[in-house]
């Protein structure tokens, strides 16, 4: 007895438990509070540095944000028992509805209590004169042909049921089954999936990806290496970068089987596993700089070395490492207002320079001098004290270093200057034609007067630098690696036919409405009296309108003088 | 009754026979356009296809398609004669027309260009594009004005105009962005050209003629011309926004980007847009709602209130907006997921612009889920709609605004 009692009031409690787990608040309820939830992400960044978060919020919030899982928040457990209680609601959602449904479906109720009929909105009723009931069935089914008809007779009255977009309820079976296939879809992408990234250098091959794993890095190896024969940047003409190319050759246990272009939208496949092109950098070219000291007069000497490697120089103790190489450097020249005129600077060659005690800082130097109109402006660098590439400041130096003469004729003139020590404008002139005879003798080059002002200004800028020497580049040997995301995901497929289910459910729910026509026909007066009434289970502003015309049609079909007709 | 309404009621254009015939016409053009894209000569060639389509080649491929669909529905309609009524064709027979007549406005405003020797990339500003768009942001101003001064003075003057600057800011607005299209390979030897649908300032063009189709098709439907104060007002908005946009230097036609590089674009950006546009026609019909029940708390004899659909015409077109902009907007995230598929390497990776789409849809999922669940009144239901949209608006601008350090389309630039 008290064992029979446990069970009964155990169903009451899982009955109760299911009939919460499918209900509409409840819905809405998860609805909403996931979508909150998915804010959060968006609002956090996510799966950033640990310092940046520990320097952005301080300590107490960033522990409390990370206890929660906020910096990698759709992946926190949270989360994901979240869109498995959405899973479990909407499968009871199912269970619960869908044989309910179905039976409605099929079911062929026709009667309808006098009572019921009355409260629907929509009728009206008329009197016909015919030969039996029957004949007039035949009449309206016949002027309403797309509709679906049942009848019944019950204690000489005629009951008559039509019925249109009777699937309506199969939208709503297959919306809700289309998102659990897609929840589960999901489920498999990240269950049995994989996704990482590989940076190959040009000429070299490379098997390994990497990806991230929370908030730390994993690297796993692929059944195949992938090598980069070369990669390429196409450019519009005004500098924007227009395609990234990489020309790739897939090794599989020794042998090419595979060589192919990839570009961003058009990734390469093999093996189930997609290749795709994601980033590219510089992948260690090497560059050729030419130190020009700037005290005493050693003459300038070339040092090889290469991007990420840091080269000490022990003459002057600096050291300079190689952080990036260019090919192009397209900049709007126009000063601001006017209409943008972009120009390419030529190759450059970033680094840090460090030694000396002075503040390390990030230089950004050019093979080519700047060139205005056709003029030569002498050679740039840039500097960023901060070692942030958005706060470089271009600073003229004056000089066309890349001129041997230009410099020997600076160094010279700069020379008998602190020789000298003369002061006024008559002695530096003097000091100026001594230099210049010196280095050219009596052969001036063309564009003296140009290369003689490059050099006063010279005189003015280098000197204010604090570095005793300056790296200019010189020659390079360009390499870039490419950056490929490699990706494998058998979730896709099924989140695709869920994806198509739940459009195609949609459709059904949200545009075809379920209508219900009646009319009951009785004997009255020696004639027939025929009540219609109409409900459609949405989108009454159209149904109101679709009646009149049903009306209409009946009345006619059944030869009825509408003038006649007694208004609900 | 609006202008459009009378007019195809009056012409038997768009009845019975003629309306089948045209409509077979438009799909025989279609089928062409297809076909061109498919066999023709120089192979199909994604972005620079308008110009194929108006070779000699491309008008023979859409003509022959022309002709015979038109022959073919001709044929079966005498052959059999309730072939030829088909509620379908006609219902959509007035699209087609609609979209002919935008092409060949479109086709006249290239005469209206300049010479090539004056145009150039740096400085855009003599596009006739540009003027176009002027017409368009005066036409919608001056449309929401007259819909607003309407609800005061329904005189039927001012309803003709504030629906016929709509149906025309449309027209010139729809032309413009093909005019756009056209004009984006006028530079660079056509090395640029791409489809009106790559920045904000051309989205937000986009968006504002399908807002104003969506609403122009409840008003032709239904009586609710005073919901359009509120529609138009919100376009009105946009517009200023517009304004402010093309004064910051984002109204230039620039290259597109790699990632940006693909027909999933054309396919994806617009039909977002058809989702943001009927949200923003429900949140116009929100606030009709919640105006009239305020206004009736009042003052239920006051005179707005005759101009007013009622309360339940007005949930009811609510609801009917979002029931296109829902499965638009799924369709349109599904294939920015298929897209993401095959640029990135995955269909979803909380990048913030997808999960603000998703939040977006789990919102209005929400509200289709409150309509149908008993006790929660048309009152909330308004609220939805407006708060909805205020989402959606987040969603379009403020990812990009505000999470732009986030935001990572076009990682490679
Ligand atoms: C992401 C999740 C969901 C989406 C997109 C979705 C979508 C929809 C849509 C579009 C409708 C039709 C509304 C209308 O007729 O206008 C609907 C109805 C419904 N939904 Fe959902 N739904 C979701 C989750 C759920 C969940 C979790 C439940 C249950 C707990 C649920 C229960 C229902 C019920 C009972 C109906 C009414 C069906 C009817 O009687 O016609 N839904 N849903």
């Amino acid at each position: 007895m008290a064992n029979m009692r446990r069970m009964s009031q155990r169903s009451v409690f899982s009955r109760e438990l299911m009939h919460r787990l499918s209900s509409m608040p409840l819905a809405i309820t998860l609805l909403t509070v996931l979508a909150l939830a998915s804010v959060i992400g968006t609002v956090l960044q996510q799966n950033q540095a640990q310092q940046d978060y520990l320097q952005q919020f301080g300590p107490l919030w960033y522990w409390v944000f990370r206890s929660l899982g906020l910096f990698d928040m759709y992946h926190t457990w949270w989360f994901l028992v979240l869109l498995g209680f959405l899973m479990v609601s909407l499968s009871f959602c199912l269970w619960r509805n869908v044989p309910r449904m179905l039976k409605e479906m099929r079911s062929h109720k026709v009667y309808i209590s006098e009572r019921a009929f009355s409260h629907i909105k929509q009728q009206r009723r008329w009197l016909v004169s015919a030969d039996s009931a029957e004949h007039i069935a035949d009449k309206l089914k016949q002027a309403l042909k797309e509709w679906q008809w049942r009848q019944e007779e019950r204690d000489g009255v005629l009951y008559l049921r039509a019925d249109r977009g009777n699937r309506h309820k199969w939208g709503y079976i297959i919306v809700h089954s289309a998102i659990l296939v897609i929840l589960v879809g999901g489920w498999i992408s990240v269950q049995f999936g994989l996704r990482g990234d590989m940076a190959v250098v040009e000429g070299s091959s490379e098997n390994e990806i990497s990806y991230l794993k929370g908030t730390h890095t994993e690297y796993k190896t692929m059944p195949f290496d992938v090598r980069c024969n070369s990669f390429e940047i196409n450019f519009y003409p005004n500098g924007m970068p227009s395609e990234f190319r990489s020309n790739l050759t897939i090794i599989d246990h020794g042998k090419e089987v595979l060589t192919s272009d990839i570009i961003v939208n058009k990734p390469l496949y093999y093996k189930g596993v997609r290749i795709y092109q994601a980033s590219f950098g510089d992948g260690g070219s090497h560059v050729k700089l030419k130190l020009f000291d700037l005290q005493g007069d050693r003459p300038p000497r070339i040092i090889d070395t290469q991007v990420y490697q840091t080269y000490k120089d022990d003459i002057s103790g600096f050291s300079f490492e190689i952080t990036d190489f260019r090919p192009h450097n397209v900049e709007n020249m126009a000063a601001a207002g006017q209409p943008k005129d972009f120009q390419d600077l030529g190759p450059s060659v970033d680094f840090v320079i460090r030694g000396n005690g002075l503040k390390p800082v990030k230089m950004r130097s050019f093979l080519q001098p700047l060139e205005i109109d056709g003029e030569n402006r002498g050679s740039i660098m840039m500097i960023s004290t901060t070692g942030d590439k958005r706060d470089f400041q271009s600073i003229g130096l004056g000089l066309d270093l890349t001129n041997p003469k230009e410099w020997a004729l600076y160094h010279a003139f700069i020379s008998r200057l602190q020789r000298l020590k003369l002061e006024g404008k008559n002695a530096r002139r003097m000091a100026f034609k001594s230099a210049m005879e010196e280095v050219f003798g009596d052969q001036r080059p063309k564009n003296f007067q140009q290369m003689a002002v490059r050099v006063i200004n010279g005189v003015q800028a280098l000197p204010q630098l604090p570095w005793a020497v300056l790296p200019v580049l010189d020659d390079y040997d360009q390499k870039y690696y490419t950056g490929l995301q490699l990706a494998k995901d058998p979730g896709m497929n099924v989140v695709w036919a869920g994806s198509a289910l739940l459009v195609w459910g949609l459709c059904i729910m949200l545009y075809i409405s379920h209508r219900k026509l009646w009319f009951i026909i009785r004997p009255q007066d020696g004639q027939w009296r025929v009540e219609m009434a109409g409900i459609s289970n949405r989108n009454p502003l159209n149904f109101n309108r679709e009646f009149h015309t049903l009306l209409s049609r009946a009345e006619q079909a059944t030869a009825h003088n509408p003038s006649k007709g007694v208004d609900e | 009754m609006s202008m459009t309404q009378s007019m195809a009621a009056a012409s038997p254009w768009f009845q019975g026979k003629p309306a089948f015939v045209r409509f077979w016409a438009y799909i025989g053009l279609m089928l062409g356009a297809t076909g061109l894209a498919l066999w023709g000569g120089d192979g199909y060639s994604e972005d620079s296809y308008i110009f194929q389509l108006t070779s000699m080649q491309g008008v023979l491929w859409l003509g022959t398609g022309l002709l015979l669909g038109a022959a073919l529905a001709a044929i079966a309609s005498v052959a059999k004669a309730e072939w030829g009524e088909s509620p379908l064709a006609e219902r959509l027979v007035s699209w087609g027309d609609g979209a002919v007549l935008m092409i060949a406005m479109m086709a006249l405003f290239t005469l209206f260009e300049p010479s090539a020797s004056a145009l150039s990339y740096e400085d855009q500003s003599n596009l006739f594009s540009i003027k176009l768009i002027m017409a368009m942001n005066v036409l919608f101003l001056f449309s929401a004005i007259c819909y607003i001064l309407m609800l005061f003075a329904p005189e039927s003057f001012v309803a003709r105009m504030a629906t016929g600057t709509a149906w025309m800011g449309v027209y010139v607005g729809g032309s413009m962005l093909l005019l756009r299209w056209y004009e984006s390979y006028l530079f660079m030897d056509g090395s640029i050209g791409h489809a009106p649908v790559s920045n904000l300032y051309e989205v937000f063009m986009l968006l504002f003629c399908i807002t104003v189709i969506v609403y122009l098709q409840w008003e032709k439907r239904y009586q609710a011309q005073a919901m359009g104060a509120f529609v138009m007002a919100l376009v009105a908005a946009g517009v200023f926004f517009e304004i402010w946009l093309g004064s910051i230097g984002q109204a230039d036609i620039k290259p597109l980007v790699p990632a940006l590089q693909s027909y999933w674009m054309k396919i994806h950006v617009p039909l977002n847009f058809v989702g943001y546009g009927s949200f923003a026609v429900a949140c116009g019909a929100g606030m009709a709602y919640l105006t009239r029940q305020w206004l009736e708390q009042r003052n239920p004899a006051m005179k707005v209130l005759k101009v007013f659909p009622s309360l339940e015409q007005l949930d009811q077109l609510a609801y009917k907006s979002v029931a296109v902009g829902f499965p638009a907007f799924t369709l349109a995230t599904i294939l920015g997921a298929a897209w993401a598929a095959e640029a990135w390497g995955g269909y979803w990776s909380w990048d913030p612009k997808e999960t603000w789409a998703l939040i977006v849809w789990l919102v209005y999922g929400a509200y289709l889920h409150v309509r149908i669940s008993h006790g929660w009144q048309g009152r909330t239901l308004a609220w939805w709609t407006v708060s909805g949209f205020l989402v959606t608006v987040f969603c379009f601008l403020g990812v990009n605004m505000y999470l732009s350090g986030l935001h990572s389309y076009g990682r490679l630039s």
